[in-house]
This record gives C-alpha cells, structure tokens and sequence, in this order.
C-alpha cells in the first residue's frame, strides 16, 4: 500500500489527538494540515516496515512546539473554541463550575505544560507505549514516566478542584 | 527487585495504570491497593481520567474529515455502521459464530491485494492483510467502546436480532470471561466485499483485545496460529475453513495467545495443530 494512502488512515486519530492537545477545532485541524503537508513532503524519508504512526506523531510533535515557541515569543492568545466553552464560563466561580463536566476536561489539559499534556495524551487517549511515546517525542523513556506521573497527577488535581465530590469515578 | 515488600513507586502506579507491569509486580500493586483507600481512589481517578480522554474526544474519528485534510485521492477507511454499544451481553451469548458475511475488512484500503480465486494456500497473501487490517481496526476502534452502555436484556435482544439482520446469519461472540476479559462491544467493519464482525473485549485491568471474523474468498485448510506484530500491537491469526480469525490487542504475546486459544475452541472445539 502506498504510503500516502496509509497516511490519510491516521487521519482521524491525528485529529482526535490534536483537537485534546489544541482544544480549538480550527487550530487543532490547522496543526494536522500542517503535519500532513510535512509528512507527505517527505514520504520518501519515512522506512517502509517502521512504524507510521509514531512517524507522524513525531511531526506532529514537531510542528505542534514549533507553532508553540512562535506563539509564545509573539504572545499570541490561543482561543478556547468558541463551540465547546463561552468566555464567559471561565468567569464562573470554582463552585459553579461542576456543571460543565467534560468541558473541565479541555480546561484542565490546557492548564497542564505542554510537554505534560503530550505525554499524558499520547499513553491515555492514543494508548502509545511509553516506548513509543519516548520515540515519538525523541526523549528518554524516564523522561516519558516521569512527565506521566507529573501530569496526570496534576490532571487529577485540577478536576477534582473544579469538579468537588466523587465526579471521577471508575466506569466499567 | 524480587523482594516483596519493594516500595511502590509513583511511576509504577502509572505503570500499573497503563498495565505495562509485569504480572507479579501488579499483584503487589494490588495488594497495596487494597490495604490504601486513599491510593486506590487515586489510581480509580487514574483510570477515570483515560475513559474522560476517550468520551470527550472520540466523537473527534466520527467527525467527517474537512476538505482540506483530505488526500488527492483519498481512500479512506470509514466507518459504515456503528453497532450500538452492548454491554453484558457476555453472560446472554454463548458461541457458536457463523457468518455469511464478506471476507476481508476494509479491503478498499487495500484495493488489490487479496489473494484471487486460484487453490493458493493462506500463505502471505490475503491472511496477513487480514492480520494487518485487525491490528488497524485495533486501535482504531477499540477506543471507542471504552465504556460500554447499560443495555437492558431488550436492548440485547433487540441488538442480536440487528446483528444476524445485517450478516444473513447468527454470530455470537465467544466468552472469554474465564481469563477475565469481558465483552465490551461490538461492530461491524466495512469491507468490499461485506461486513466484518469486530468484538471488544475488555479485561481486569482495562486491557483491550479485539477478535474480528471475517469470510473468507478462498476456502482453506485450518492454518496454525500465526503471529503478526504492529507496533505495540500483536495479532493472532488464523484461517478456518471459510473464516478467517484474528485476535489483536496491546497486552503480552502468551497471555494473548492464550485467549486465541480460548477463542479458538469455543469457536471449533478443539486445538490447532
């Protein structure tokens, strides 16, 4: 199968992981057009028999700091899509917050460090390795762990701040 | 290492987590669990916090994908029916899988690689497509059925029915609740040629392991098992007369080809050579 056509297969997880990293559908589409215009510029780089995903996933990384250091040197303000949370519901009391559910979720992530919130996304939502995760974002495997550990306890913190009582239960 | 009372580390909870601990130190984990609410209630949030991942952004694969994502020529793989989520429905089914169904799934993305009608034996040709397209449907899909809906024994009932409307027969998917794993769900895959029957399983740890059924063109003498690796995902496969099997899923090589073996006698009745 060519590599382009296996390419566009991951296309909608690239989505689903870009809008939870992003949280703004235009910005998180604008992330994998991105990716996708890299990778397809360099199919030629990429192994045949090696593992595409975590090709892409590692041009996405790629792309996805990049964009990161641009904007934060220009200050840029990252809106919060306008579909899944009002601007004014930032404004709410702490208390008043529970009602929001899963947007809590997106706000939450978006509270984590980058480099937490990758990690965190790429084991949990996209069920990488940690090995996978360490090749994917070229850093140790340690390094992967540790900034698990970090993020998702600081995850946990942040709903269970913004969510008191027993919200995060197991679901079976 | 070895000694018992090893102090549980904050990387290992996520580890354990993640169920990439090795069987006896999870059984550590466990006990440790047991004896510290308050740890366990962490750990519970953990895993809670995986399924929030997953409830609140899958719905992202169903979206339709925007022009502008699109290949010059795409051939994408999509999703044609979602089976409606079935939970417990384990204890209700018992085995017994027949399909007059199509053969290899999603065989549009493959376009031309299946094997013609000719006696070939189920060498490289159309099984390991089939491998390669289970472990695919793997981790495309399995997320999506995290969590399974409440479904009332009329919901079952209602679902069979749907199921062996759409497949022209009955299939029920085998238990493997003896090596606690847990069906979760089900769906139907496109293919050119028909559907293919996709069950999830889930086991003790949130372990996730598909079986996918599909019919086979060439009909062909039963194959051993044969193992094919994606990544972090590893497939078992073999071909049974008309059928072709194949059982995928991120967890170890024997604890997965034990479930193949379970799968594979609830399906047949016996053991592959």
């Amino acid at each position: 199968m060519d590599v382009r056509d296996e390419l566009m297969e991951h296309v909608p997880r690239l989505r689903r992981y870009a809008r939870a990293l992003i949280n703004n559908r235009d910005l998180a589409d604008d992330l994998v057009q991105d990716t996708l215009e890299r990778a397809l510029g360099r199919t030629g780089m990429f192994q045949q028999g090696t593992d595409l995903r975590a090709w892409l996933f590692t041009i996405m990384h790629n792309v996805f700091a990049n964009q990161a250091r641009k904007a934060s040197a220009r200050a840029v303000h990252v809106a919060v899509d306008d579909e899944s949370v009002h601007e004014s519901e930032f404004a709410v009391p702490s208390d008043q917050i529970r009602s929001l559910e899963m947007r809590d979720l997106d706000y939450a992530l978006q509270r984590l460090p980058m480099e937490q919130r990758e990690v965190v996304l790429l084991v949990g939502l996209e069920e990488m390795s940690y090995a996978d995760v360490a090749l994917a974002l070229n850093i140790p495997i340690g390094t992967v762990m540790s900034r698990l550990s970090r993020g998702r306890e600081r995850l946990r913190a942040l709903m269970a701040g913004t969510q008191p009582g027993a919200r995060l239960q197991v679901v079976r | 290492m070895s000694d018992q009372q090893t102090p549980i580390g904050e990387e290992e909870l996520h580890a354990y987590v993640d169920g990439t601990l090795s069987d006896e130190r999870r059984a550590e984990v466990e006990r440790a669990l047991e004896q510290n609410p308050e740890l366990a209630a962490r750990i519970s949030d953990y895993f809670s916090l995986n399924n929030m991942f997953h409830e609140r952004y899958d719905r992202v694969l169903n979206e339709p994908v925007p022009k502008r994502l699109q290949a010059p020529a795409p051939r994408r793989w999509r999703i044609a029916a979602n089976w409606p989520q079935f939970a417990g429905m384990a204890a209700a089914l018992v085995l017994g899988v027949g399909i007059g169904v199509g053969t290899h799934m999603g065989r549009d993305v493959v376009a031309p690689v299946v094997g013609r009608a000719d006696t070939r034996t189920v060498s490289a040709d159309g099984s390991e497509v089939f491998a390669r397209q289970a472990a695919l449907a793997h981790v495309v899909y399995m997320p999506a059925v995290d969590r399974p809906a409440d479904m009332t024994a009329d919901h079952e009932q209602d679902f069979v029915q749907w199921l062996s409307n759409r497949l022209g027969t009955n299939v029920h998917p085998p238990m493997l609740s003896k090596s606690g794993f847990n069906l979760s769900g089900g769906r139907l895959l496109p293919g050119a040629d028909g559907p293919t029957a996709q069950f999830m399983y889930r086991g003790p740890n949130g372990e996730r392991v598909t079986l996918c059924i599909s019919r086979r063109q060439v009909n062909s003498n039963t194959t051993a098992f044969k193992l094919y690796q994606d990544g972090p995902v590893n497939v078992f496969y073999w071909v049974d007369g008309d059928f072709g099997y194949a059982v995928s899923g991120g967890i170890d090589r024997q604890a997965l080809l034990q479930l193949s073996h379970d799968v594979y006698s609830q399906l047949t009745g016996a053991a592959p050579g």
